[in-house]
Formats: C-alpha cells, sequence, structure tokens
C-alpha cells in the first residue's frame, strides 16, 4: 500500500502503442521525445532565420548612413527579429524542445498527461512562424517586437498578421503550460516527490504557470490589437478615446513573466549541468528551486519597469523600481549556489560545462545592468537607447542562448547516442564568447552615450563601436554555424556515447540512448534527491533497462 | 473526484485503472487539465476587465456619450434565465449520479433551453441599443469596445456552453458515460458554472455601476 500511496495519478505504467510507419512516428508523434524533438529543429530554423534578419541589421548598421536598406525596411527587420527570437526561438526550445525531451523522463513518466494536446501545441507552432515571416509579403510589422500603438495601429497589413501569429504561439504555449503543470503535479514516479526532482524539473514547474496565465493576458492584447487594426474599434486610438498605455500595461504584463520563461528554464539546465562536471551536490537544492517559484511570482508584480518614461505617478514609479529590484535577491541566490557548487569540485571543462560556467559569467553581466534600469533615474536615461539591446542581449543570448547550448552539448548524446565532438565545440565556445562579448559590449557605452535603438542610421561619432559590433557579430555568426555543422555531422558520424556518458544521476540517464518509445520498461522507484554522488543512484527497479533480454513493456490494452 | 487509486506495480499488469486504451489519459487528469484551461480563461477575461476599467477611469468617452442608462430591469431578467440554467445543470448532474436518466435529460434540456433563451435576450438587447443609440462595437468609442468586447465574449461562451452541452447530451444518450464515470458530464458543469459566474461580475460592472 505504501506504493499506492506515493503513487502520483496512478497512470505511471500505462504505455503507448509502439508507432508504425513514418508519419505516426515522426511527423504526427505523440511521444514527447520526438514531439521536443521537432520544436528543437523548428526553433533551430527559425534561429537561422532570425539570425539573418540580425546580420542585416549589423550589415546596416556598419556605416552612419547604410544604404543596404530603406528606413522602413530597417524597421521590418528588427521588429521581425526580436518577435523570431522571443516566440519562435528562446521560448520554444527552452518549453517545447528541452521541457518536452527531458522532464518528463526526469520524473519518471512515459509521457506528459496529454500527449495528443501535445502533439497540437507543436502543430501551432510551425503555421504561426510562417504567418509571421508571410507578413513580409503584405508590409511586415514596423513598431519593434513590443508594437506599441498609436504606430502599429498605422503600421502596414502585415501587423495584423503579427498579431493573428503570436497570437497563435501563445496558444500553443498557454496549453504547453496546462500540459506539463498537470504532468509535474500529477505523474511523478512512485517516491518522485516534489524536492527530490530534478530542478530542471522545478524550473519547468515555475515556468508552466507562468506560460498558462501570462500568455493568455498576452492574448488579450493581441486580439484588442487585432479587433482595433481591422475593425476600428477603439481600444488604444487616444483620437478615439482609447489609451495607448493600455497596450503598454497589457503587453508587458505578459512580457514581463516572459522573460522569466525564457530564463527559467536555462537556470534549470545549468542546475544540472554545473553539478555533473563538478562532481558535488549542487548547493542549496531547496533555495535554487524555491527561488525559481518566487521570481515567477514576482515576475507578475513588475510590469511597470518597463514603462518608467510612459508617465507613471512617482508613487507607483518607486514601488515597481523596489519591487524590480527584489528580483535580484533570487537570481543571486541561485547564482553563489552555482558557484558554491563549484567551489572545490573536480570539474571537467567539457563543452557542455563551458557553456555553463560562460553562462554565469554573461547571465551575471546582464542581470547587473538590469539591476541598474530597474533605479528610475537611471533608467530615464537608458531607455530607448543602445544599453537596454545590450541588457537584454546579455540575458538573452548569454543567458537563455548559452543555457540552450550548453544543454545542447549535454543532451546530444540522449538524443542520438552520440558525442558532439568536443574540439569543434570548444571551438564554437570560444568564438562565441569573442563574437558575442564584442557585439554586445560596445553597446553599453554608445547606449549611454545616447545612441537611440531601432534607428536605421546614427551620428558618425558612434561609428567605431558599431563598426566593431558589426565586425564580431559575424564571428559569433560563424561560431553558431560550427555548431550546426558539428550538429549534423554528429548525428551520423559522433563518437558513440553509450548511455550515460557525463555519470550523470537523473533519470533520463539510466535508460538507453536513444530513448525507447516507453521510456522505462518498469516505472522505477525513487529514494532520495539525485544530486549525492558518493551515494549509490536512489532508485530502484531500473535492473532490467539497459538489458536487452528483458521485454518491452506491453501497451494498456494489447495483452 | 476521488484521487486516482494506484495499483500495484508488482502486479506486472500494464493497465491502471481508467486509463483510455489509445493515450494515457485518466478522467481525473482531464478534469485536471480541464480546471487549468478555466483558470487561464479567466484570465483572458480578467485582461479584458481590466482594459473596460482602465479605459473607463483614465480615458475619454465615459458615460458614453448619446446613450442613456442601460436597461438594468431586462438585464437582471436576463440574468435570472442565465443563473436558473446554472442551477438546472447542478440538477441535471445531480440526477445523473444518482441514476435517474429521464430527471436528468429533463433537467439537461431546460439548461440548453434556458442558455438559448439567455443569448436570445442579449440579442434583442443589442439590437435595441444599435436602433435606439445607433451603438455598435466600432462606432461607440470606448463603451462599445469594452461592452460589446466583453459581453460579446461572454456570449460567445454561452454559445460554445449550449454546443458543449448538447454534445454532452447526445454522448449520454449514446451511453458514452455511467453512472460511476462521468468526466466529461463534471467537466460541461464547471464550465456553464464558470460562464454563470463571469456573468455576476459584468452584470455588476456594467448595469449595476453606471
Amino acid at each position: 500500500m505504501a506504493v499506492a500511496e506515493l503513487h502520483g495519478g496512478g497512470i505511471a505504467e500505462h504505455v503507448h502503442p509502439e508507432p508504425h510507419g513514418f508519419i505516426r512516428k515522426y511527423i504526427f508523434s505523440i511521444d514527447h521525445k520526438i514531439i521536443g524533438l521537432q520544436y528543437m529543429i523548428t526553433a533551430f530554423i527559425f534561429l537561422v532565420m532570425g539570425g539573418m534578419l540580425a546580420e542585416l541589421i549589423r550589415v546596416q548598421l556598419m556605416s552612419p548612413h547604410g544604404t543596404l536598406v530603406s528606413n522602413d525596411t530597417f524597421d521590418e527587420l528588427y521588429s521581425v527579429h526580436g518577435s523570431t527570437m522571443v516566440w519562435l526561438v528562446i521560448i520554444p526550445m527552452l518549453t517545447g524542445a528541452f521541457g518536452n525531451f527531458v522532464f518528463p523522463v526526469q520524473i519518471g513518466a512515459r509521457d506528459v498527461a496529454f500527449p495528443w494536446l501535445n502533439m497540437a501545441s507543436f502543430w501551432m507552432f510551425p503555421p504561426a512562424g510562417l504567418m509571421l515571416y508571410g507578413s513580409f509579403l503584405m508590409g511586415a510589422p514596423t513598431a519593434g517586437w513590443t508594437e506599441y500603438p498609436p504606430m502599429s495601429l498605422q503600421g502596414a497589413p502585415g501587423t495584423s498578421m503579427w498579431c493573428a501569429a503570436i497570437f497563435l504561439i501563445g496558444v500553443s504555449s498557454t496549453l504547453t503550460g496546462i500540459n506539463f503543470l498537470v504532468t509535474l503535479l500529477r505523474m511523478r514516479a512512485p517516491g518522485m516527490t516534489l524536492t527530490r526532482m530534478p530542478l530542471f524539473c522545478w524550473a519547468q514547474l515555475a515556468t508552466a504557470p507562468l506560460l498558462m496565465i501570462a500568455t493568455t493576458a498576452l492574448g488579450a492584447a493581441l486580439a484588442a490589437l487585432f479587433i482595433e487594426r481591422q475593425f476600428g474599434v477603439p481600444f488604444y486610438d487616444p483620437t478615439r478615446g482609447g489609451s495607448p498605455l493600455l497596450w503598454q500595461h497589457m503587453f508587458w504584463f505578459y512580457s514581463h513573466p516572459a522573460v522569466y520563461i525564457m530564463i527559467l528554464p536555462a537556470f534549470g539546465m545549468i542546475s544540472e549541468i554545473i553539478p555533473t562536471f563538478a562532481r558535488k551536490p549542487i548547493f542549496g537544492y531547496r533555495m535554487i528551486a524555491f527561488s525559481s517559484v518566487a521570481i515567477a511570482l514576482l515576475g507578475f508584480m513588475v510590469w511597470a519597469h518597463h514603462m518608467f518614461t510612459s508617465g507613471l505617478s512617482p508613487a507607483l514609479q518607486l514601488a515597481f523600481m523596489l519591487l524590480t529590484m527584489t528580483i535580484a535577491i533570487p537570481t543571486g541566490i541561485k547564482i553563489f549556489s552555482w558557484v558554491a557548487t563549484l567551489w572545490g569540485g573536480k570539474i571537467h571543462f567539457t563543452t557542455a560545462m563551458l557553456f555553463a560556467t560562460g553562462f554565469i559569467v554573461t547571465f551575471t553581466i546582464g542581470g547587473l545592468t538590469g539591476v541598474y534600469l530597474a533605479a528610475v533615474p537611471f533608467d530615464l536615461h537608458a531607455h530607448g537607447t543602445y544599453f537596454i539591446v545590450a541588457h537584454l542581449h546579455y540575458v538573452l543570448v548569454g543567458g537563455s542562448l548559452m543555457g540552450i547550448f550548453a544543454g545542447m552539448y549535454f543532451w546530444f548524446p540522449k538524443m542520438t547516442g552520440r558525442f558532439m565532438n568536443e574540439t569543434l565545440g570548444k571551438w564554437h565556445f570560444w568564438l562565441f564568447m569573442i563574437g558575442f562579448n564584442g557585439t554586445f559590449i560596445p553597446m553599453h557605452w554608445i547606449g549611454l552615450l545616447g545612441q537611440p535603438r531601432r534607428v536605421a542610421t546614427y551620428d558618425p561619432q558612434f561609428w567605431s563601436s558599431n563598426f566593431a559590433a558589426s565586425l564580431f557579430s559575424f564571428i559569433m555568426t560563424f561560431a553558431i554555424l560550427l555548431f550546426f555543422v558539428n550538429a549534423l555531422w554528429s548525428i551520423r558520424r559522433g563518437k558513440p556515447a553509450g548511455h550515460n556518458p557525463w555519470g550523470a544521476r537523473t533519470l533520463e540517464w539510466q535508460i538507453p540512448s536513444p530513448m525507447p518509445y516507453y521510456n522505462f520498461k518498469k516505472v522505477p522507484m525513487v529514494f532520495a534527491s539525485p544530486y549525492h554522488f558518493s551515494d549509490p543512484l536512489p532508485y530502484r527497479g531500473l535492473e532490467g533497462e539497459l538489458d536487452p533480454s528483458v521485454p518491452a513493456p506491453v501497451p494498456a490494452g494489447h495483452h | 473526484m476521488a484521487v486516482a487509486v494506484a495499483h500495484d506495480p508488482s502486479s506486472g499488469s500494464g493497465q491502471a485503472h481508467g486509463v483510455d486504451r489509445l493515450y494515457a489519459e485518466t478522467r481525473e487528469l482531464r478534469i485536471n487539465g480541464f480546471l487549468l484551461f478555466m483558470v487561464s480563461d479567466l484570465v483572458l477575461f480578467s485582461s479584458f476587465i481590466f482594459a473596460y476599467l482602465y479605459l473607463r477611469q483614465t480615458g475619454q468617452g465615459w458615460p458614453p456619450p448619446g446613450i442613456s442608462r442601460l436597461d438594468v430591469a431586462f438585464a437582471a431578467f436576463n440574468s435570472v434565465v442565465l443563473f436558473g440554467s446554472g442551477a438546472t445543470m447542478h440538477f441535471a448532474l445531480e440526477n445523473w449520479k444518482h441514476g435517474n436518466f429521464n430527471k436528468y435529460a429533463g433537467w439537461m434540456l431546460a439548461t440548453i433551453v434556458l442558455g438559448a433563451g439567455f443569448l436570445s435576450g442579449q440579442g434583442y438587447e443589442y439590437w435595441t441599443l444599435y436602433t435606439k443609440f445607433h451603438a455598435s462595437w466600432s462606432g461607440a468609442g470606448i463603451f462599445g469596445a469594452s461592452f460589446f468586447t466583453l459581453t460579446g465574449m461572454h456570449g460567445f461562451h454561452v454559445f460554445m456552453g449550449i454546443c458543449y452541452l448538447t454534445i454532452l447530451f447526445l454522448q449520454t444518450v449514446g451511453g458514452v458515460y455511467t453512472k460511476q464515470k462521468y468526466a466529461g458530464l463534471t467537466m460541461g458543469t464547471l464550465y456553464w458554472h464558470f460562464v454563470d459566474i463571469i456573468w455576476v461580475f459584468l452584470f455588476s460592472m456594467f448595469y449595476l455601476w453606471q
């Protein structure tokens, strides 16, 4: 009976029927691992597209009066670049791709709670991306990824297409959030209590409600913008009684939590990679877990710090400033816990570990400029300048994207059964670090000196920094190309890795690579947290997983 | 709903209680997921309610020029129709649980009819606003934007609810649910009550606070 009490939803033993045929196996799959890889491939395609837009922007800015594109086209480039990277790359990659692929196995489940809903969520994603890029055909949005009215009300017809595309990807996110939350709360293996969950699962547990709640608020804002543009119903147009500030409130009520959607799962990945390669228990497990939840809660109370220059009352500004600065506390707890985990550890600098330690450095820089920007007097000066661009790229590229690369090198053997090439990986890391910092460090000072963001031309005094940023951005792009070459080459030709090449202790490493469609032959029982490297593994029931003579489990209703 | 009874893993069986043959969704999980869906739906309404309050308090154009008070008496009558449908829905579910199919069917049909009655009342109200005050979605400033969007969204939910209940009714006639297993009916009831509760807020904020 003890087992029954520990059992989450009573369905952990369920096994899908084995999928047959290419279409059921790889296209309309209900297997969370395949869906995760589908998200991953799609998001990488959009990373290439968004990256090409970024390079067009950097080429245009190589001279103060660049002539590569017209001013209007430049507006389209940065608007679609931002929208792509936020909604089509970082969020799907961290939740849809890594979330789907990793966490259900880590909690000892055979799939997510609603596999068909999961498939539906994924299949909203490519059409949404195509719609966003289709907007170029009818005049893409030009008011930035934030699409503030009244400019977005006057934008080309593609702006309405943008609304529809982001709404669709929002529905996909909401459904993913619901799916993940039910899975995490109800489908854990026997003995997998909340405080025995790997920290990546905690990160997903903190992210799922954000996906579910914040994205719906964005949906309302987008619907209102769409309705106003298409049917002339006044929400935002000040000449007809509406309020442009209303959009800013609704948009940032979503988009500030979205900032944490884009970083919490990366925190989770770093929390798995650092102890594995330092061969030490993670320092402050509970504090890291609870700080994710604290960040998620605080994330709902700070949205107006994006609006300090929009005419908020000083009392509100003060409140939002203080609340925003509070977020530095749980974030600092994580940073210090990772550093303390490294302290005295036996560190193996694999490529995954290089990216994880690089993440700590670059994310901390981005986090610090975030605290500057939370201060109202500083924000009044830096708002709308390249300082903001530097800050957000340090957290999104130096944070989220570095986390994604760390996760790729770490979990690639689990996806394919093969290592990625470590030499190429190290070239990727160092070129990426040089290129990334070289691109975005100069933006701090040209921003403080007053170069406005989102403008196709600039004062010639900023030329040298802009030119350097563009040159370094080519190095960064080259580094990402190396990554793609490495990944594509390693899928077939990489060194075979076995089931647990890193000596990691979470559940996904105890079963074969690539993982079979049923995940576990027998659902394991969990006795302790996975991070105590000197103890035996805290699982029971995994004996037959790697033994080919033990038969695969029989699907429900098929015996 | 009772928590699912876990089976003994040592039995070696691949089948847990109440698991779909095709995929791993128990009734309990579905109800959990449905509750979370309603939470996010609530956020959708809350966002538009926030927009309404924000526009009303900070924007220009409230009270709506050219429109005298909304007809509270008629809306109150219409609300009683909707809340009555909540009561009939409750009786329908209770009778299903006790196995009284005929009573269940009567209450369920009454719910659908009352829901349709509420929608007709709302249509009549829109028509009156349009013919008497020329108030339309896009032609009445922020009043049109907030009133027609929110009540229209609610009306759409009622419409979807009527479709949902009709499907559920056909399913019960077709024998999909049993006296013990009726998760679909539970979710339908939850949804219908949810739509009722939203209307309490909309009614107070548009009709009682003028």
